[in-house]
């Protein structure tokens, strides 16, 4: 069991009630979409994993680590395990695509000879060999995302965790990115993704969970809820 | 610490300073203004104690005898006064010794000892406490001793005196340590700017799983530069215009100025040492907000 939710609700300061009594597993290996409309609490669960936000209440296990507990100083080994993927890319615009890449091994300490190793390894899976040097300013949008899905999976992620990853692509692009994260789950990392894209999903075959207020309304193991 | 990782972070500092330019004069210059008002503050204070220093040395106490002791007599009271704790030294000045230092003051044209027939002066210990503060302390002890007529130390002046430097003392560093406190916010308030307009690449990197430490260092090295920098330039011209004062100033008596060149040297390294310090704790501070994520 890689991620587990034990009756998590996340109450912000402001008395917004974003999670409400959650619980779920998620195995190794897994690709699971969440979805809902805006402010039924995706993003919350989302940053939950990896610890930008704690529950209100409740208990969350990554790796049968619990992120309630930890320490301050174990959240970057956590963090670590896990590859972000952001709808707004959050590239580093003065740095070029192998920069970009490089700079997420350097920040964990890895050594000079593993990101000249490792960079041309990912730039090959996202498909974008012979971009090395461009900026992120001279891509379009499709191939910016796959910058940012070779970022994450630099340094080799148990999971990655996908915030509406197609939100600013058209759909074209958003299918092309849905199929580079299949190919990447079909080598064993788990995807966690949150999208609003019924289509992307209905077509997919996996995993749901559907969110509403803050509560989980339907968990579906092959996406037959849509269908 | 990996050597890689070194040379990462002085390449990223310096990548940063070069790029915010204008802000890094901005911050040179705060520092610089901070570490000059510190550095005069630090001299008038090292100035101050030393003439309180010299007003406190100067307070020593004399022990009168009674007229009728012995030799042997007058050799136990001293051995009683050497043994009272926080001594420095006790001089003996007989009574004949008084009367001519006496008379010294009056001149060679009016015979004291004709006048006065004899000598009305009793014999006298000069003593020195170890710590000038505890004479009040010392003269209760010896004016108990069998022997001791009376002891002088300028009893309710000195007492004033010394309520006087305390409070000096304790206001000098009072106001060092606002100014200091005064020039860490001023540091953080621009040093902020900087951290603020990378926020999305500290933000990044910490949900990447970078270590606070890890992000802290290129911003640090930068905030040393940016402090010793700074401070240099105070230094500088806190060491020439002090110089000047120095030159033009030795020549009256009255004021006695902090001349020793090793004595300055410390301080001047000292400010800029601080200036080091002011630059770590300012980005330190304004960075902290955006390592909570």
């Amino acid at each position: 069991m890689l991620v587990q939710f034990y009756n998590v609700s996340k109450i912000y300061p402001n008395g917004v009630k974003a999670l409400d009594d959650i619980s779920l597993k998620i195995d190794r290996g897994e690709f699971l979409f969440l979805m809902g409309p805006s402010g039924a609490g995706k993003s919350s669960l989302i940053k939950m994993l990896f610890r930008e936000e704690l529950p209100t209440r409740g208990q969350i296990f990554v790796a049968s680590r619990s992120i309630v507990r930890m320490k301050r100083s174990e959240v970057p080994k956590l963090r670590r395990n896990m590859g972000i993927v952001f709808q707004d890319f959050k590239l580093l615009e003065n740095k070029t695509v192998a920069e970009n890449i490089a700079f997420a091994m350097k920040v964990v300490g890895a050594s000079n000879r593993d990101i000249r190793q490792r960079v041309p390894e990912v730039i090959n899976m996202v498909g974008l060999k012979g971009k090395e040097d461009c900026l992120p300013t001279e891509l379009s949008g499709g191939e910016q995302q796959r910058v940012g899905i070779a970022r994450a999976l630099a340094n080799r992620p148990l999971m990655l965790i996908a915030d509406e990853p197609t939100g600013n692509l058209d759909m074209e692009t958003s299918l092309e990115i849905m199929e580079l994260l299949y190919d990447i789950n079909r080598k064993g990392t788990t995807v966690i993704m949150a999208t609003h894209a019924r289509e992307l999903v209905k077509q997919a075959h996996r995993r749901i969970i559907m969110l509403e207020h803050g509560r989980i309304v339907n968990d579906t193991p092959h996406g037959e809820s849509l269908s | 610490m990996k050597l890689s990782n070194m040379m990462y972070f002085f390449r990223e500092a310096s990548k940063s300073l070069s790029r915010n330019r204008l802000l890094s004069f901005a911050t040179i210059t705060t520092v610089a203004v901070c570490i000059l008002i510190l550095g005069m503050a630090v001299l008038l204070t090292l100035n101050a104690s030393r003439f309180i220093n010299r007003l406190e040395s100067d307070v020593q106490m004399i022990a009168f005898l009674d007229k009728t002791l012995t030799k042997a007599e007058i050799n136990e009271v001293r051995a009683e006064i050497e043994k009272i704790e926080g001594i420095k030294s006790i001089k003996f000045i007989s009574r004949d010794q008084s009367l001519a230092e006496l008379q010294e003051t009056y001149g060679s044209e009016y015979d004291l000892k004709a006048t006065l027939g004899k000598n009305p002066l009793p014999h006298t210990f000069e003593i020195e406490a170890q710590n000038p503060q505890e004479v009040p302390k010392i003269a209760k002890q010896v004016d108990k001793i069998v022997g001791v007529y009376k002891v002088n130390y300028g009893q309710g002046i000195v007492e004033r005196l010394f309520q006087v430097t305390h409070w000096v003392r304790i206001i000098s560093v009072a106001f060092i340590i606002v100014l200091a406190a005064g020039a860490v916010f001023l540091i953080a308030t621009t040093t902020r700017l900087s951290v603020f307009a990378r926020r999305k690449e500290i933000y990044l990197m910490k949900l990447i799983g970078a270590t606070d430490w890890f992000i802290r260092w290129p911003f640090f090295i930068e905030g040393i530069f940016l402090g010793v920098a700074g401070s240099l330039l105070a230094v500088g011209l806190l060491a020439l215009g002090y110089g000047a004062l120095l030159q033009n100033i030795t020549s009256m008596a009255i004021i006695n100025l902090v001349s020793d060149m090793t004595l300055l040297g410390k301080v001047y390294l000292s400010l800029v040492a601080a200036g080091a310090v002011l630059g770590v704790l300012g980005t330190y501070i304004s960075l902290n907000r955006f390592l909570d994520v």
